[in-house]
């Protein structure tokens, strides 16, 4: 029963994406404003038959209906319920089923925002996101069917991979990147209207900016929670390890950052256009990328489903895509004549054009290294590495160099600017870098790349923290408003402004917690038996003793250990091991101590229940744990700046910034 | 269901042997050195030194007896790369065609540059005079302020 | 379009070109599996104790039989389904070849309690710190390697044997290998 509804509902998708595009592309390009009204109804047909084939997948496990192929591949009667719906995700059928669900709500919520708008930019916008849908809807129907019926019908099934039934992460994670992954389809939707109209105007421009800052917000929070779950759960004291698939989540948010400020230059002073529109195009089709280099077995990585047979639609997918890009660029990228130009060296433009080109530099060097053995192994047979040490030594400069320019951009004004004027700029945060620097030395620390990052940190912070001071200041001195309402009129008036510096200074975090969890790490190995202990830096780790468990899927030892710390309080810690039958080798749960700047991390690798004894393995992190405080500054900031703005019945009322400046396009709505 | 349990009752599960005893801080420094730079066999992607595989550890045990016993990195690299060819190593050897995936970034960095540099010198338009705005007469003079703050 | 145009896009789909290329070579290939340079090799010698009688067992005294490896724990639940096929390979086969298990990263108290006993139709060594298997390149366990007369080191099976692998792995090494290279 669910197998014939979901694939009933599957095909309803695939027409109904098929017709919307096909009359989408065709009426935009022929500006035909009545087909808008089709194309609305083909993407709620497209909403409701995904929406749909989904719920009956969720129904379908969660009654454990194992007559549905995905079903006896993933359900289990012992599974949680929890775990049972969030095996939707968990396998590649499931997961590719679901990635159809969040497409066809962006895409409905695309065209709910922009029904009442100009018919033919929506129109070709949305043939494009449902001529992608076509292609999802077609691998679901076809190559990735998880609505197969299966006979005779299993009793039970093998229950999700236990690793992914480890962690509340596994509910959360997955869909943010979802989130953020499907969701670059709208600005590529977007940016292929504005190429084949071959124009990109204020207003259509500024909703590239926004519907790109929705994903961009999901996937640095499905990025950041990806890291916490490597740290807190798989053990081995590091947050990322360059892994291929990390890498494909990491290479379009490196490309959707640029183009966010690529977009700022776009709209003060109308020019690097292309740039921006490349960009845009760069982050949909690395996400096409990062889904292919997951799910078609041709990497290894952590995150990889098993070997499966839609690589090469995959494939051909992507090349179609790459093509439909590379000649749109190419045919009619020479139309979008910048209207501006660029200041001088020392302007703010600039800064941002040479961090567009040290964004695209990281985001070339991370694919590079991680497709480069397979291009090693495709044209001379051997098989090398390319690891995190590379991938660390490549982008860590770029890193830095970023760091900086976040502190320098911000300083400088937009065109040309006086010599003085740029120098009284940055007197004050390059001191206050200098100083860190200096107080970091007198504390003792050491190291030249790591002391040059928390100099540059302190020296971005003071830009970043000026530029959201001084109108506050203003305010309070012109107008005599308190501080509170000061604060409040400033971000509320100018949102997108201080939403992107609250983001600066989580960035800013992030860096200098990288740099101290790396370079300030202490490790040691020790083996004790009852009783004894062993120490690292003001940690003293004490054994209590081995205690077993049973969980409904697998066994569990854990060593009980007291810690005390620096002052002398207790904390009772029980890092684990874990036997799944599936693996051979058995998988150990860390168990950490968070204190305000370090964490002590401590892992069981080894006991014996007759002496007993146990051996471990005991970090302690500096500041790691601010990478995941920096999350909710992240979302804070992006929701600022992703706020919309309030439709102003007159120019020139009480909101300064609707008076018509090249700042700002009025009536940026929706 | 039961066939599970009893599997699971009655298999003995890895007491996992310890690592070997650690060297005198500056060996040891070398062996966990060495660690990262080496692929573990059985992990995706995570060197010797991450792993807690027991491959992973019987190999750190090697690197540690091989540094004991006084051989040269580079001795011990060729040790395991005699094993596994190049794909143990987590950074390519800089020689052959892998000198691409070192040059290449590099290339589009000061080929970038380059181009940035001939864009900036092009000769910049007459800016558009920057006469203010035509603003409505009731208009406060502190808004003119935040706002001539906020579009810098 | 542009000349410029036109060039940009020549450029970008040569790269498009070999970006696909690329990525459609790796069809076909097991991405986790792992080289195996020894092959053809001489097989590195060791010196290992039985678990049975703690007698020593050198590779240069096996020389002149081919010899089959049998890397597994006790831990490793797959180990526990091929130990019978390699006993009973160690049976049929035991004129042709000497069958010997080697205990990879565990105790002897536990190697000795493995399902009740091992199997007595091939010996069991003990790999004190598992030196010997990394000297193997032993990524894991179960894994199998097969030397012929000569010493050389022919072929591994990275996974649970089964008996048609088992048989055509021995044929194999009956007939003449590579000429054995210096050894590093």
């Amino acid at each position: 029963m669910s197998s014939t509804v979901g694939t009933v509902l599957v095909l309803g998708g695939l027409l109904a994406a098929a017709f919307g595009a096909v009359v989408g592309i065709e009426g935009g390009l022929r500006h035909r404003a009545g087909a808008l009204k089709v194309v609305l109804a083909t993407v709620t047909a497209f909403l409701v038959c995904m929406v749909g084939a989904n719920l009956t997948m969720v129904y379908a496990l969660v009654t454990h209906d194992f007559s549905v192929h995905y079903v006896s591949q993933v359900g289990s009667r012992a599974t949680p319920l929890v775990y049972t719906v969030v095996s939707l995700w968990s396998a590649l059928e499931g997961s590719i089923l679901f990635w159809g669900a969040i497409l066809a709500v962006y895409v409905f919520a695309f065209a709910r925002a922009h029904r009442n708008d100009p018919p033919t930019n929506p129109l070709l916008a949305l043939g494009t996101m449902l001529a992608v849908g076509v292609f999802f809807s077609f691998l679901i129907a076809g190559p990735a069917n998880p609505f197969g019926r299966v006979t005779p019908v299993p009793p039970d099934g093998p229950g999700p991979n236990p690793l992914l039934q480890n962690h509340v992460l596994m509910v959360v994670h997955p869909p943010m990147l979802y989130l953020g992954y499907v969701g670059m389809v709208v600005p590529f939707g977007i940016a292929v209207a504005a190429l084949l109209r071959g124009q990109l105007g204020d207003a259509w421009m500024s909703v590239l900016r926004r519907w790109t800052l929705i994903p961009w917000t999901f996937l640095s929070v499905g990025i950041v929670l990806g890291s916490w779950w490597a740290y807190a759960v798989l053990g081995w004291g590091g947050y990322w390890a360059w892994d291929p698939v990390e890498n494909a989540s990491f290479l379009p948010w490196l490309t959707s950052t640029a183009f966010l400020h690529s977009a700022m230059v776009q709209e003060r002073r109308h020019t690097l256009k292309l740039w921006t529109v490349s960009l845009s195009l760069g982050s949909f089709l690395l996400t096409i990328l990062g889904t292919f280099m997951t799910r078609s077995g041709v990497f290894n990585s952590v995150h990889s489903f098993t070997q499966s047979e839609i690589g090469p639609t995959f494939l051909v997918f992507l090349g179609a895509v790459l093509v439909v890009s590379i000649v749109l660029i190419a045919v009619r990228g020479p139309l979008l004549v910048p209207e501006g130009a660029l200041g001088g060296v020392a302007s703010r433009e600039s800064a941002i054009l040479l961090n567009n080109l040290l964004f695209a530099a990281l985001t070339f060097t991370v694919l590079l290294g991680t497709v480069f053995p397979l291009v090693r192994e495709a044209f001379s047979g051997v098989r090398i590495s390319v690891g995190a040490p590379y991938f660390n030594r490549m982008a860590v400069p770029l890193g830095v160099a970023i760091l900086f320019l976040m502190g320098v951009g911000p300083s400088l004004p937009w065109g040309t600017a006086s010599k003085d004027a740029v120098r009284r700029q940055f007197l004050v945060p390059a001191a206050v870098g200098v100083a860190v620097v200096l107080a970091s030395v007198l504390a003792g620390l050491r190291g030249g790349l790591t002391l040059l990052t928390f100099g540059l940190a302190g020296f971005a912070a003071t830009v970043t923290l000026r530029e959201m001071v001084l109108p506050v200041r203003v305010r309070m001195r012109e107008q005599g408003e308190a501080l509170p309402l000061a604060v409040w009129r400033t971000a509320t008036r100018a949102r997108r402004r201080f939403g992107g510096y609250v983001v600066h200074l989580a960035v800013v975090l992030v860096f200098v917690a990288i740099a101290a969890s790396q370079s300030y790490v202490v490790h040691t190995t020790a083996t004790l038996t009852t009783g004894q202990s062993f120490r690292l830096g003001p940690y003293a780790v004490q054994l209590a003793g081995l205690r077993n468990g049973v969980d409904p899927h697998r066994r569990w030892t854990a060593a009980e250990v007291d810690v005390t710390d620096g002052q002398g309080r207790h904390h009772l810690l029980a890092p684990r091991m874990n036997f799944y039958e599936r693996s051979t080798d058995p998988i150990g749960s860390p168990a950490i101590r968070s204190a305000a700047f370090e964490d002590f991390y401590l892992t069981l690798l080894a006991f014996d229940a007759a002496t007993p004894s146990a051996s471990f393995n005991a970090w302690i992190f500096p500041m790691v744990s601010w990478i995941w405080w920096s999350l909710p500054l992240f979302v804070l900031g992006a929701l600022f700046a992703a706020w919309p703005e309030r439709r102003r019945a007159r120019a020139g009322a009480a909101e300064p910034l609707s008076v018509p400046t090249k700042a700002r396009s009025p009536g940026a709505a929706a | 269901m039961t066939t599970l349990v009893l599997t699971l009752v009655l298999s003995s599960y890895a007491p996992q042997q310890a690592g070997s005893a650690l060297l005198d801080p500056p060996r040891e420094a070398r062996v966990q050195a060495l660690g990262k730079q080496l692929r573990c066999p059985m992990c995706q992607g995570l060197s010797i030194a991450d792993s807690s595989s027991s491959a992973a550890r019987a190999q750190m045990d090697k690197v540690r007896e091989l540094v004991a016993a006084g051989k040269s990195d580079q001795e011990i690299r060729d040790y395991f790369t005699s094993r596994y060819g190049e794909w143990a190593l987590l950074e390519p050897p800089a020689s052959g065609m892998n000198i691409l995936v070192w040059i290449l970034p590099l290339l589009l960095l000061v080929g970038g540059g380059l181009a940035i540099a001939r864009t900036m010198r092009r000769p910049v338009p007459p800016a558009p005079p920057a006469a203010p705005e035509a603003r409505p007469a009731s208009e406060d003079p502190y808004l003119e302020a935040v706002r001539a703050e906020l579009r810098r | 379009m542009t000349r410029r145009g036109l060039w940009i896009g020549l450029a970008l789909a040569a790269l498009t070109a070999v970006l696909l290329f690329v990525l459609a070579s790796g069809f076909g290939r097991d991405p986790h599996e792992v080289p195996f340079q020894l092959r053809g090799k001489p097989a590195p010698d060791f010196t290992l104790k039985r678990l049975d009688n703690g007698a020593p067992v050198k590779l240069a005294d096996l020389k002149g039989k081919p010899v089959v490896l049998n890397f597994w724990a006790s831990w490793c639940g797959p180990c526990k389904v091929e130990h019978p096929v390699i006993a009973w390979g160690a049976r049929k086969f035991g004129q042709e070849a000497q069958f010997y298990g080697v205990v990879f990263e565990d105790t002897e108290e536990n190697a000795r309690a493995f399902a009740g006993a091992p199997d007595p139709s091939f010996p069991q060594l003990i790999d004190d710190r598992s030196r010997m298997a990394v000297d193997y390149g032993v990524t894991g366990v179960p894994e199998t390697y097969f030397i012929d007369a000569a010493g050389i080191l022919r072929d591994k099976v990275a996974a649970p044997v089964d008996p048609q692998t088992l048989a055509a792995k021995i044929a194999s090494l009956k007939r003449p290998g590579p000429v054995s290279e210096v050894v590093r």
